[in-house]
């Protein structure tokens, strides 16, 4: 790739204040994403990959939580030093973001029009009529029958997956150039899934704008993201393109997530792959790599230092040990 | 980054975390200086009325020891009424009258609600929720001092007639508040899993949903001390209240004649003492409430 | 223990849900939540039921374990009907079925230590001295995987995999021959989720207790199940056996939802049916064939005519179809 990133993340930390202590839920991760691409941010709760996609429109709740290190650069711009005014004029103008559900983020107190034109009005300074002609276009876009009829319905009159097709109407209703998705489809059914994925990705080639896809489910990485980062206490585990991440992971956190999803296979297995043990404590890290007490490639190495995120081959990975890979002579 | 991690600020917690709701409410207390304040101020009045009941202050505060409307002295420092009984000791002798009645109010009408609100959440919309519902908007809609003067007036002489009065209208709140709750954490899955173990109803309601209701209960009762309170200095100023002991109220009703003399001691005494009292215990109940919300907890 | 006397027989199971409105209150519609369900299940084996959101499954884990009334239709529990046991008669019942729940965050009591919530049902049912009571309790967090020194812990002070553990200890405490499992892992991690399906499957080989394993996800059920049964706006449309079912699913709803899966594999290029619209309201049911509104294979009967089971498998191994495209009755 040789364009310039779109939006460059450069050793991003995010803290939070709890009562026993200072938390890094995001500790020094740098990734760029590029005009016209789906990345994908996997990982498993509180990995620190909501916090991070909050963070690019500036949604981090503080107190207790702040971005103590790093910059966001949008085209250029750093969005970690903008005030809070200017932080809403960038929000849902050039980036906007859709949440897992539907429900929480639209008001159940007005009708979707209201909502939607409010949004387009703020942004492109429109008539309150052209407004609704936006709305009711952008909403035939996301697939909703009848969209001139719909926008008058109020958000509980409507299915979930209608509810989220609403959201993404009006995450794009300004053209934003970059898209956060935050689990969009978790909450909803497969069959309901299936569609919405789907759209995303017809809108993302239609916008030619780039999306961050949050997600826990790798399937749904797989099939609609051109890369990803996988995550893991805070940190980035792994980095590569879909192809090499998903037929050659490198890191053992990687490879151990990908074996433990429940698939459908050719025969029933008596034992599912796991990872052995559970996501270290935050505020009680292990010193070295994070991952060193679960991993079944772990040695003396890992358990004194962290590991930094390297390039070697077609992936970035923090390990010393990776697959697919003869231990390394020491050196001495 | 080094070989030796940055360990002292992140580890610096305990290894083993036994954080349970109240400590992390106690934590958000702390933070809170208005709250902490105000707590302050509080205890202090509970110093006073605790000093009161076991008699080591204002123990004289029915005796004539001075002439009529002395300025305060260094013997009587609020000065004298109008019958030479010292101001300071009958206003400190009241914060013992506040605090009793705002407790036993507080802590039985909150428990009254409680347990009918349960009651009323668990089996909502069967006829025990309609019976408690019903009884709770007729007691609503009896006008309070037309209440209190009924009851004070069918039991006869007691000095409890007041406060019988104040917990029968004053349980309605918590009440309503419990059953709404309760109505919420009835469907929840460990309410269904006591079902499923065969746990029966009133077991399940006071030992599965009742003390998940406790954060409201706590600042209700708070809420319940002030209303108690005030209400007990209106009815005493109303000659409906306290009959044979000495209130804030009964100084105040005592000062209306002083007043128009020109003589303030006893209406200032009794008013700023109140004052200081309900303000203190209201920021103390809003901090608490703060607290308590899990929805201000921080997620970590 | 033969054969022929299954250890839960499911009869044309119903639960109605009144919609109330108006003036009065009245009973203006009834979401049939459950319409019609009749399943069997031996000892020691597991039924899958997989459906969407809405589609009744859970009702239907509930309905037969009483915790909700049926509206219609009988629950057999080794052979005695127990719809209509009164509170005390259901009790033994009661000891012999048990549930574990979706939202470990929500299926513990707060303000409860372990020792409290896993004790609780030996003293319901007066298993035991008090004494031995306590031992089964390190002996149930012992069976899975946690070790004795929690037993004074709250709950919150646990990760959700932990507190899936806690309440699948609570379900084995009173050694139960049914567990219903309402969506037992889909609120966990991944790496979570493998290790308590590994659980789940290893103290069914153990204790031989029987399962009605609920879930939305057909591959989590795959690894789980015996038998399978897909659930669509409160009816069975099809029942299988788990490799019969997997290995060619009939039902175009069946086929639907394997095909909506997203799979981790990059390019797998499969042909994926994508289903229109949404799932319709169970207050007002479509005609004949629940799922011909959004089904790719719809004829004209469909709409008409509601279809009845087929049985395309053997007379060993059934494998049940309810839809027109299988029918003999042309």
């Amino acid at each position: 790739m040789t364009a310039t990133p779109l939006l460059k993340v450069t050793d991003l930390a995010i803290e939070f204040s709890t009562p026993q202590g200072r938390v890094r839920a995001v500790d020094g991760i740098s990734f760029d994403v590029y005009e016209n691409e789906t990345l994908g941010i996997v990982g498993e709760s509180g990995c620190g990959k909501t916090v991070t996609g909050l963070s690019l429109l500036g949604l981090i709740p503080s107190p207790p939580g702040r971005i103590a290190a790093g910059s966001i650069e949008l085209a250029g711009r750093n969005l970690a030093k903008l005030d809070e005014a200017a932080m809403r004029e960038v929000r849902g103008g050039e980036i906007s973001m859709i949440f897992q559900e539907p429900m929480t983020a639209l008001n159940p107190v007005f009708t979707v029009a209201s909502q939607m034109t409010d949004v387009i009005i703020r942004h492109k300074g429109l008539t309150r009529a052209q407004a609704r002609r936006e709305a009711i276009d952008m909403l035939g876009k996301v697939g909703i029958p009848a969209p001139a009829r719909r926008l008058d319905d109020y958000p509980h009159q409507m299915s979930g997956g209608m509810r989220q097709r609403v959201m993404i109407a009006m995450a794009l209703a300004c053209g934003p150039k970059l898209l956060v998705a935050d689990e969009p489809t978790t909450a909803l059914d497969v069959t309901t899934q299936a569609q919405v994925i789907e759209l995303i990705g017809q809108l993302q080639r239609e916008f030619r704008m780039a999306v961050i896809l949050i997600t826990h489910d790798l399937g749904v990485v797989a099939e609609t993201c051109q890369r990803a980062l996988v995550m893991y206490c805070g940190r980035i585990a792994e980095q590569a393109q879909i192809e090499p991440l998903f037929r050659s992971p490198r890191h053992p956190y990687t490879h151990g997530l990908l074996d433990s999803i429940p698939r459908i296979r050719d025969q029933r297995l008596t034992q599912l792959p796991t990872i052995a043990g559970r996501v270290p404590d935050l505020l009680n890290l292990p010193p070295g790599c994070r991952f060193a007490d679960r991993c079944t490639r772990a040695q003396e190495d890992c358990r004194t230092a962290e590991p930094e995120l390297t390039q070697a081959g077609q992936s970035a990975f923090a390990c010393y040990h990776p697959i697919g890979h003869q231990p390394a002579e020491p050196v001495a | 980054m080094n070989a030796q991690p940055p360990a002292s600020d992140t580890i610096a917690a305990p290894p083993e975390r036994r954080e349970s709701l109240w400590t992390k409410a106690a934590y958000k207390f702390r933070r809170d200086r208005v709250g902490v304040w105000s707590l302050a101020v509080v205890l202090v009045y509970m110093a006073i009325a605790l000093g009161v009941v076991f008699g080591w202050w204002a123990t004289s505060w029915a005796e004539l020891e001075g002439g009529k409307w002395e300025p305060p002295s260094a013997e009587h420092w609020f000065g004298t009424n109008i019958i030479g009984q010292d101001i300071f000791d009958r206003a400190i002798y009241s914060t013992r009258t506040s605090f009793e009645v705002g407790l036993v109010v507080a802590i039985l009408a909150t428990a009254l609600g409680a347990v009918l609100g349960a009651l009323a959440g668990f089996f909502s919309g069967s006829w025990t929720d309609e019976i408690i519902l019903w009884f709770m908007g007729v007691l609503d809609s009896i006008p309070f001092i037309l209440f209190v003067a009924a009851i004070a007036y069918s039991l006869g002489d007691t000095p409890y007639a007041m406060h019988v009065a104040m917990i029968s209208t004053f349980w309605i709140t918590a009440g309503r508040l419990v059953r709404g709750e309760v109505i919420k954490l009835r469907g929840q899955e460990y309410v269904e899993a006591a079902h499923a173990i065969g746990v029966p109803e009133l077991t399940i309601i006071f030992r599965h949903v009742l003390p998940n209701t406790s954060h409201i209960l706590l600042v209700q009762a708070t809420i319940t001390f002030v209303a108690a309170i005030k209400s007990e200095v209106i009815l005493s100023f109303l000659g409906i209240g306290v009959k044979d002991g000495m209130s804030w109220g009964l100084m105040i009703a005592e000062s209306t004649q002083e007043v128009l003399a020109g003589f303030f001691n006893n209406f200032l005494a009794a008013s700023v003492l109140l004052f200081g009292l309900v303000m203190a215990f209201n920021l103390f109940s809003d901090a608490l409430q703060d607290a308590l919300d899990p929805r201000t907890v921080a997620e970590s | 223990m033969s054969e022929a006397a299954p250890l839960l027989q499911v009869d044309g199971l119903r639960k109605y849900f009144p919609v109330r409105g108006g003036l009065f209150r009245r009973v203006v519609a009834q979401v049939r939540a459950v319409d019609d369900v009749t399943l069997q299940l031996r000892r020691g084996q597991t039924f899958g039921l997989v459906g969407e959101s809405g589609c009744g499954k859970s009702t239907l884990g509930r309905s037969i374990i009483r915790l909700q009334e049926p509206t219609g239709g009988r629950v057999l529990l080794d052979g005695t009907d127990i719809t209509r046991l009164g509170r005390q008669a259901l009790l033994p019942y009661r000891r012999r079925m048990q549930m574990i729940f979706q939202d470990p965050y929500a299926s513990l009591s707060p303000r409860r230590t372990v020792a409290q919530t896993l004790r609780e049902p030996l003293d319901i049912h007066q298993i035991g001295t008090p004494k031995e009571r306590e031992h089964q309790v390190s002996q149930l967090l012992d069976v899975v995987g946690m070790s004795a020194r929690v037993l004074n812990r709250y709950p919150h002070e646990f990760s959700g995999g932990q507190r899936q553990r806690i309440g699948i200890a609570r379900a084995l405490s009173l050694k139960p021959d049914l567990i219903v499992a309402d969506e037992p892992v889909s609120a966990l991690d991944v790496s979570v989720q493998s290790q308590i399906l590994n659980l789940i499957a290893d103290l069914q080989r153990e204790h031989g207790i029987a399962f009605l394993f609920i879930a939305h996800d057909l591959a989590v059920i795959q690894h789980v199940s015996d038998v399978v049964g897909v659930m669509y706006l409160g009816k069975l449309v099809e029942v299988a056996d788990a490799t019969a079912l997997y290995s060619s699913p009939k039902h175009p709803y069946t086929r639907a939802l394997m095909s909506a899966i997203p799979q981790p594999e990059p390019g797998s290029g499969r042909q994926r049916i994508m289903l229109e619209g949404d799932v319709p309201s169970p207050m007002n049911p479509p005609s004949g064939c629940p799922f011909h509104t959004r089904c790719p294979d719809a004829m004209a009967k469909c709409a008409e005519l509601t279809p009845q089971f087929t049985n395309l498998g053997s007379e060993r191994s059934p494998h049940a179809v309810s839809c027109h495209l299988y029918g003999h009755d042309s």
